[in-house]
């Protein structure tokens, strides 16, 4: 068999498995219970928003045990929440005015490649702006993490210090703000999660007193 | 009847069990994961918290790069999913790129019509709603809004996927390792996946078409 045949076998194989597998779960959904799939069928109301890092080791409903419709989620490089950037701000309208989410949970994870890649000396062409975020991250915390001498701990801390940073900017919407301000929700979290034994952890932001500082100079009332 | 549990001590609760079930079923677990990831697929779905591509899929943690937003729209000039794009295709070396639409997508349906969603939704989704004006007679002719809606998210699972073809990461590794890009459909009342067959005519690699 010549080479592009054996990799064109090879990816009809893997496609396969991944629809193999999708039928192999549906039926045993249906099998738990025969309405699952026609109750899914009527409407979505989660209770999470996550914004998690694309990152394929964290898919954000296994790792809390969670079922299908029961968190929205949004992905991307190293969970960034800019300001101007249309993707993400969607997201979040629609999760806060329309779905009416509880919680929103900003998760990030040690060893993340995005922030590794942000903070190495290196073009990395159309990656450039959008990890330029990260770098501005460091900027802003620069006292504290320079003074930690190892580079692992380093990166650490970084990571926790992009998730406070991405949720801060998530409570800087006027979507969250105003909903807060009406109905008393919803709460915005900041996790890590760790692939040494697979937990998250809370960097437990305080979103009342973060609130109130940010509404200090980013008021943005109804 | 489930006794009521705080929401957020439930996902806490969640992932301790999973953290342990996943260390029962294999002790290196977390080991393996932690040395990094080689994902063979990146997955560019909704943020719709019925479609969750690791669940629907059978998956396992470290399959599936992932990008979710809303009514998986890929926009030419938007950098949050062409950054996504640039690191899976680019640096991981995905070996396919999957668009999934979905049924029900509540993107699909507020672009049936031109209600004002608010500011930034109205403009994230102006092209998909520009779909729906340059398809109206064919959609006109559909049943009702739900198979408009379902033809809605395919002609955007399209129009990503041309927008993809663009990416000069995905150009090239197209044509230096067969990278392939395929559309799919997810029917949340059937919980089944349906592969769009490609419907321009530009050439396809025709990975799934061998004959
Ligand atoms: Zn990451
Ligand atoms: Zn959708």
């Amino acid at each position: 068999m010549s080479d592009p045949e054996r990799v064109q076998k090879y990816l009809q194989q893997s496609h396969d498995k991944i629809f193999e597998s999708n039928r192999k779960w549906a039926e045993e959904q249906k099998a738990k219970n025969p309405e699952f799939f026609e109750k899914l069928s009527a409407g979505q109301s989660p209770e999470y928003l996550w914004i998690g890092c694309s990152d394929s080791r964290i898919p954000a409903e296994a790792i809390t045990g969670l079922g299908p419709g029961e968190m929205f989620i949004h992905r991307n490089i190293a969970n960034l929440v800019c300001n101007t950037d249309l993707n993400v701000m969607s997201v979040v309208n629609y999760a806060v005015r329309h779905l009416k989410v509880k919680h929103i949970v900003v998760c990030g994870h040690y060893g993340c490649g995005g922030v590794k890649a942000a903070m190495t000396p290196q073009d990395l062409g159309l990656l450039n702006p959008w990890l330029r975020n990260i770098r501005d991250v460091y900027r802003l915390h620069e006292d504290e993490l320079d003074t930690i001498k190892e580079d692992g701990p380093r990166y650490d801390r970084l990571v926790e210090l992009n998730v406070m940073e991405q949720a801060r900017n998530v409570i800087k919407t006027a979507a969250i703000q105003q909903a807060y301000k009406r109905d008393g929700f919803p709460i915005v979290h900041a996790w890590v999660f760790g692939f040494n034994d697979g937990l998250l952890k809370d960097l437990k932001l305080d979103f009342e007193s973060e609130l109130a500082k940010i509404q200090k100079i980013y008021n943005l009332p109804s | 009847m489930a006794s009521y549990q705080d929401p957020l001590d439930r996902i806490v609760a969640g992932n301790r069990v999973y953290a342990q079930h996943t260390t029962e079923q294999d002790p290196t677990a977390f080991v393996e994961l932690s040395k990094g990831q080689a994902p063979e697929i990146l997955w560019i779905g909704c943020a719709d918290s019925r479609v969750p591509e690791t669940t629907v899929c059978n998956c396992r943690p470290g399959d599936i790069f992932v990008h979710r937003n809303i009514a998986n729209t890929v926009h030419a000039d938007d950098l949050n999913a062409a950054s996504v794009v640039e690191y899976a295709v680019a640096f991981l070396k995905v070996r396919k790129v999957v668009v999934c639409g979905h049924t029900k997508c509540g993107g699909a349906v507020a672009s049936l019509g031109d209600a004002d969603l608010g500011v930034t939704l109205n403009t994230w989704l102006h092209p998909v709603r520009e779909l729906r004006r340059k398809h109206k007679t064919e959609l006109e002719r559909l049943l009702d809004d739900d198979a408009r809606a379902v033809r809605v998210a395919e002609l955007n699972v399209h129009q990503s996927l041309d927008v993809l073809k663009q990416h000069p990461a995905i150009k090239k590794a197209i044509n230096e390792r067969g990278l392939s890009l395929h559309g799919l459909i997810y029917d949340i009342g059937q919980g089944q996946l349906r592969l769009l067959e490609e419907t321009s005519s530009k050439k396809s690699n025709g990975l799934w078409s061998p004959n």
